[in-house]
């Protein structure tokens, strides 16, 4: 027993107390992702660079990419390259420009079979600041080791997509995501980050097109009248 | 610094079996270690050669294939020095005292030099000395040793036997009568009285080796632009046999690169097949590059993935694009650039998925969205266009179907994964009435897009023509 009371401060800045309620921060800097929800719930304030990021969604158009392209604008606008590996459709040139995406440097490699080849070799190359990765089948945990030690240390932001289905296998990547749609927005709800474990989903809304055109037209327009107005038009 | 290939005439031939020997007209020329270990040796009758080693592969000599290796070792040559001569028929002098100081002396050039040898399984034997003469009759007598002074190299020739400088058996036997049977013995004799029994000839060619008189070299010529052959001793089936004696083809080009100053960006391998038809392997690199060894790995890739649809007997290597390098090229290559390692990704996904598999964006200007997006070659030096995006764009979709997909409707809406609520006014876009009718082109549209959402959360971009609604395109 010491003789005086020690300071909390003191006691909290010893190296084998671990606190519970801080995240971590990240050896590289993160990227920050647009939303300030997601931003405090993240390991290091962002989307991490230097280790892999797995995001599980069941189906498309719920607002998945839209999620990520605030932080991929601004790795190409910083001159970045990014590479989109085997993407599930064509990419449309005119949204991605208007989203802030240089078309010049985004890649889009149709690899087939040597998704997880191609993965490791753009990830262990250092030079594309960000790699999106669609694998369609084939992916084991080891894969997933050997990309999350090919990505270690590089400035890179991976992030593989996978079905919600893989949920329940184990993955080495430091931060798992599982996404789902609903009414409001997207319910981003985190499997697995580095620190403590994340207590509730988290309801996000993501900018969507039709609001957007609703707010400037204003509020006489209804979906009933416009689909009725455009089937009359046609026929 | 002479460089002396003793089996050339045999090892020009990449990719032989061993043990191997060169005959020329009936008689052996020239053997391997392999086959001198059985007791083959110069000068046998080819039917004894064969008794005494029954496994022997026995090849025709042929002086336009040695005068062709001895040209790639002379390009290869080129990366130590740019003044190269070469000495038919089996050696190469190069003039390395400019040199010395850019490769931090002697040791390390002759260290360079036998490890190239070697990777192009040559056998050399080699000597560095202030006359190219003495350093060609010392590597000739096997002498390896760097000579700096000239009264080292003058010890070192006077002990040289007169066999060596290859003056005609007459003369040799007339030395051999009056006792001398070494360089040293005859430089000794009175130069009057030699002239007078012998001729000038020798007595010329000892002068120049002891550096009494200058003895000016031809150089040699690095072409214009590059192309070798090499032929192979038998039909190659398979395309990774090749990568060996495609690399004694990219070291010579390696070689002249450095002496011409260039850089190649794309280079063309032809394979001529025994049936006189001819494949051509295209190599092209993202940036322009002059490093050996990117060249030997490009090589391995692309022949691991080639099918070879008949047997190859040659090889050829032609550089087809070739740009000048810039000035600064000691820290481009030394130091590890971020960009370089994009480039030499590249490189390697185009030579194993293939080229069309890696392509990047590019926006054309068409309404339709079929035809919205363009596909380009990845290009680093390409500038990044200045984005103006318009102040309300027409919402678009990140992602499109290749094909729309035809949607069924039910109780008045399209369906899909569920009934779907239209959620913006009809954008009509009509247009393309210049393809109409062409095959393969997007033709006439006229649709109304709308952006609906089902309740799964789902947000889709469908239009509505003709024939129904159909999906497009996928806001995610």
């Amino acid at each position: 027993m010491s003789a005086a009371p020690l300071p909390l401060a003191d006691v909290l800045a010893r190296g084998d107390i671990w606190r519970g309620d801080a995240l971590p921060g990240l050896p590289e800097n993160a990227i920050a992702s647009g939303h300030a929800a997601l931003d405090a719930e993240l390991p290091g304030g962002g989307w991490p660079r230097g280790s892999l990021s797995e995001i599980l969604v069941d189906r498309c158009g719920q607002g998945e990419m839209s999620l990520l392209l605030p932080a991929l604008a601004s790795l190409s606008r910083a001159g970045g390259w990014l590479a989109l590996i085997d993407p599930p459709w064509q990419p449309h040139a005119p949204a991605w420009v208007a989203a802030g995406v240089a078309p010049e440097r985004l890649l889009v490699i149709r690899a087939g079979r040597d998704a997880p080849w191609c993965c490791e070799q753009l990830l262990a190359s250092g030079g594309f600041a960000g790699v999106l990765a669609w694998p369609a089948s084939g992916i084991t945990a080891r894969t997933l080791r050997r990309l999350q030690v090919a990505v270690e240390g590089r400035p890179t932001l991976a992030c593989l997509w996978r079905p919600s289905a893989a949920a329940s296998q184990p993955s080495p990547a430091p931060l798992r995501l599982v996404l789902a749609g609903e009414t409001g927005g997207l319910s981003v709800h985190i499997l697995k980050r580095r620190g403590r474990p994340a207590a509730q989903p988290l309801h996000l809304s993501i900018p969507r097109p039709g609001r957007s055109s609703r707010a400037l037209v204003g509020s006489s327009l209804f979906p009933v009248a416009a689909r009725s107005a455009a089937l009359a038009a046609v026929a | 610094m002479a460089l002396h290939f003793s089996l050339l005439p045999l090892e020009a031939l990449p990719l032989r079996q061993s043990p191997s020997a060169l005959v020329s007209r009936g008689r052996v020329c020239c053997v391997d270690r392999a086959a001198a270990e059985a007791g083959v040796g110069r000068g046998q009758k080819l039917s004894t050669a064969l008794g005494l080693a029954p496994g022997l592969a026995v090849f025709e000599r042929d002086a336009a294939r040695e005068t062709a290796a001895l040209t790639s070792l002379a390009c290869w040559a080129g990366r130590f020095t740019p003044m190269v001569s070469v000495q038919a028929p089996n050696a190469l002098l190069l003039e390395i005292g400019g040199c010395l100081r850019l490769f931090g002396g002697a040791e390390a050039i002759v260290a360079a030099v036998e490890a190239g040898c070697r990777e192009q399984s040559y056998s050399l034997s080699w000597a560095a000395a202030p006359t190219p003469l003495g350093a060609l009759w010392l590597a000739r007598a096997g002498q390896a040793a760097i000579h700096v002074d000239a009264a080292t190299m003058q010890a070192a020739l006077a002990r040289l036997s007169c066999a060596l400088p290859g003056w005609s058996a007459e003369i040799f036997a007339r030395l051999e009568a009056f006792g001398l049977p070494q360089l040293g013995d005859l430089r000794r004799q009175p130069a009057a009285g030699l002239r007078r029994r012998i001729g000038s000839g020798p007595l010329d060619d000892l002068l120049r080796a002891w550096g009494e008189i200058p003895h000016p070299q031809p150089a040699f010529v690095f072409p214009e632009s590059f192309r070798l052959v090499i032929e192979l001793p038998a039909r190659v089936e398979h395309a990774e046999a090749l990568a060996f004696a495609g690399q004694r083809l990219f070291s010579a080009l390696a070689g002249w690169l450095q002496v011409r100053q260039l850089l190649v960006r794309s280079c063309v391998l032809q394979l001529p097949h025994d049936d006189h038809s001819t494949s051509e392997l295209p190599l092209r690199f993202a940036e322009p590059a002059a490093d050996e060894a990117r060249f030997a790995r490009l090589l391995r890739e692309h022949l691991g993935r080639l099918k070879l649809r008949a047997p190859v007997e040659a090889l050829c290597l032609q550089a087809e694009e070739v740009t000048a390098r810039p000035g600064a090229s000691g820290a481009l290559f030394e130091q590890a650039v971020v960009g370089e390692g994009l480039a030499l990704c590249l490189e390697r996904l185009q030579a194993r998925l293939g080229a069309g598999a890696v392509r990047v964006l590019a926006g054309q200007a068409d309404h339709r969205p079929e035809c919205a997006t363009g596909w380009r070659e990845p290009d680093l030096d390409l500038p990044v266009s200045a984005a103006s995006p318009a102040s309300h764009p027409p919402p678009r979709p990140l992602w499109l179907l290749p094909a729309p997909q035809a949607l069924r409707e039910e109780r008045g809406r399209p369906y899909w994964q569920g009934p779907l609520s239209l959620q913006s006014r009809a954008e009509r876009l009509e247009s393309g009435w210049w393809d109409e009718g062409e095959a393969g082109a997007a033709g006439d549209l006229r649709r109304d897009y709308f952006v609906a959402r089902n309740p799964q959360g789902q947000w889709a971009w469908i239009f509505h023509d003709r024939e129904g609604w159909f999906l497009h395109g996928l806001f995610a």
